[in-house]
C-alpha cells in the first residue's frame, strides 16, 4: 500500500455517504466490487459524486478519468492515486 | 405532522434582466409569491454581471448565495435586440445577441444547477419569444438565439428530470415593454387575435406557475403567452 493520506475504507465510506446524500437507493451497501449499474447510478449522479469527492479529498478528477470509473472500486483507486500524486513527499 | 417546508424558505429566485419590462414584472410576482428575489443586470439590479462573461456570472451567483441564499428558481430573461436584415447584419450584431440571449442563459443555468442539485429542487424558466417558432424578418440573430433557448430548455429538462428540477420556456408574443415600444408596427398588433398587446404581468403569471411546486410534472415545455398570435 502507499503513503496516501486516506485509507481505502475512508474513501469507500465517503462514497457511501455521498451516494446517500445524492439519494441513491442502497448506497450504504456499496462495496469495492459494486458497479454503478448495480446501484442505478446514472451519469448525473456520477458527476455529483465526483464533484463531492474532489472537494472532500482535494483532488481534481479530469473528464477523461471520469469515463474510466465503472464502479465503486475504480473510484476508490482513482482517489487514492490522485491523493498520492498530490501528497507531500 | 409539521407542514411541508416551502421551497421559498430554502433559497431564492434569481431573475436576470430583472430591472425592466418582463423581468421586473417577474421579480415583483415571485416576491408576491413569497420568494426572496434577486435581480441580476449589467448595471443596477441587486447584483451586477454581464451574462456573456462566465467569470462575472460565477461571481454574481456567489454574491446572491451570500445575500439571498442558494438559487432555487432561475428566470433567464436577460436579452438584447440588434435588428437588421440578415443580408447586411454585422458579425458584431449577430454575436452580441447570441452571446447575451443564448450563451448568457447557459452561463446562468450552469451556475444555478449546482445549488438546485444540492437542494434536490429547482425551477428554471427561459424567456424565449414567439419569433423562436415563427421567425421574423430583421431578427435573424434574435430568432436564432430564442430558438436556441428552446433546445437548451428541452435538454436541461431531460438531464435533470429525475432530480425534481424542471426547465421550461415561455414564448411571449407582442408585450408592452420598452423593448417593443420602439418600432412595433401597428400591423403587427393588428395581427394579434386577442386584438391587443400583452402586459408584462401576464407573462409573469405564466412564469410564476412554471416556478411553482404544482408545476413539478411540467418539464421541457414551451408555454405561449401571445394572445393566440402563434396559434
Amino acid at each position: 500500500m502507499s503513503d496516501s493520506p486516506h485509507s481505502d475504507e475512508q474513501i469507500l465510506q465517503a462514497i457511501r455517504d455521498e451516494l446517500t446524500r445524492i439519494k441513491v437507493p442502497d448506497a450504504e451497501k456499496a462495496t469495492m466490487s459494486t458497479d454503478w449499474r448495480d446501484l442505478d447510478v446514472d451519469s448525473l449522479d456520477l458527476v455529483e459524486l465526483v464533484t463531492a469527492l474532489e472537494d472532500r479529498f482535494t483532488v481534481k478528477i479530469a473528464d477523461g478519468e471520469l469515463k474510466e470509473i465503472s464502479g465503486v472500486g475504480d473510484a476508490v483507486r482513482l482517489v487514492q492515486r490522485l491523493s498520492d500524486a498530490g501528497a507531500p513527499a | 405532522m409539521p407542514p411541508p417546508e416551502r421551497p421559498q424558505d430554502r433559497g431564492c429566485a434569481l431573475v436576470t434582466g430583472g430591472q425592466r419590462g418582463i423581468g421586473a414584472a417577474v421579480a415583483a410576482r415571485l416576491a408576491a409569491d413569497g420568494w426572496p428575489v434577486a435581480t441580476l443586470a449589467r448595471s443596477g439590479g441587486d447584483v451586477q454581471a454581464d451574462v456573456r462573461d462566465p467569470g462575472a456570472v460565477r461571481a454574481a451567483f456567489a454574491q446572491v448565495k451570500e445575500r439571498f441564499g442558494p438559487v432555487l428558481v432561475l428566470v433567464n430573461n436577460a436579452g438584447v435586440r440588434d435588428d437588421g436584415l440578415a443580408l447586411r447584419m454585422s458579425d458584431e450584431a449577430w454575436s452580441a445577441v447570441l452571446d447575451t440571449n443564448l450563451t448568457g442563459a447557459f452561463h446562468c443555468t450552469r451556475q444555478a444547477l449546482s445549488s438546485m442539485l444540492s437542494a434536490r429542487w429547482g425551477r428554471i424558466v427561459n424567456v424565449s419569444s414567439i419569433v423562436a417558432e415563427r421567425g421574423n424578418p430583421g431578427q435573424a440573430n434574435y430568432a436564432a438565439a430564442k430558438a436556441g433557448l428552446l433546445g437548451l430548455t428541452r435538454t436541461i429538462a431531460r438531464e435533470m428530470a429525475r432530480k425534481d428540477i424542471t426547465c421550461n420556456a415561455v414564448t411571449p408574443g407582442v408585450i408592452d415593454t420598452e423593448m417593443t415600444a420602439e418600432g412595433v408596427a401597428e400591423a403587427l398588433v393588428a395581427a394579434v387575435p386577442a386584438g391587443r398587446v400583452g402586459r408584462p404581468e401576464e407573462v409573469a403569471a405564466a412564469i410564476a406557475f412554471l416556478c411553482s411546486p404544482e408545476a413539478a410534472y411540467v418539464n421541457g415545455a414551451t408555454l405561449a403567452v401571445d394572445g393566440a398570435l402563434g396559434a
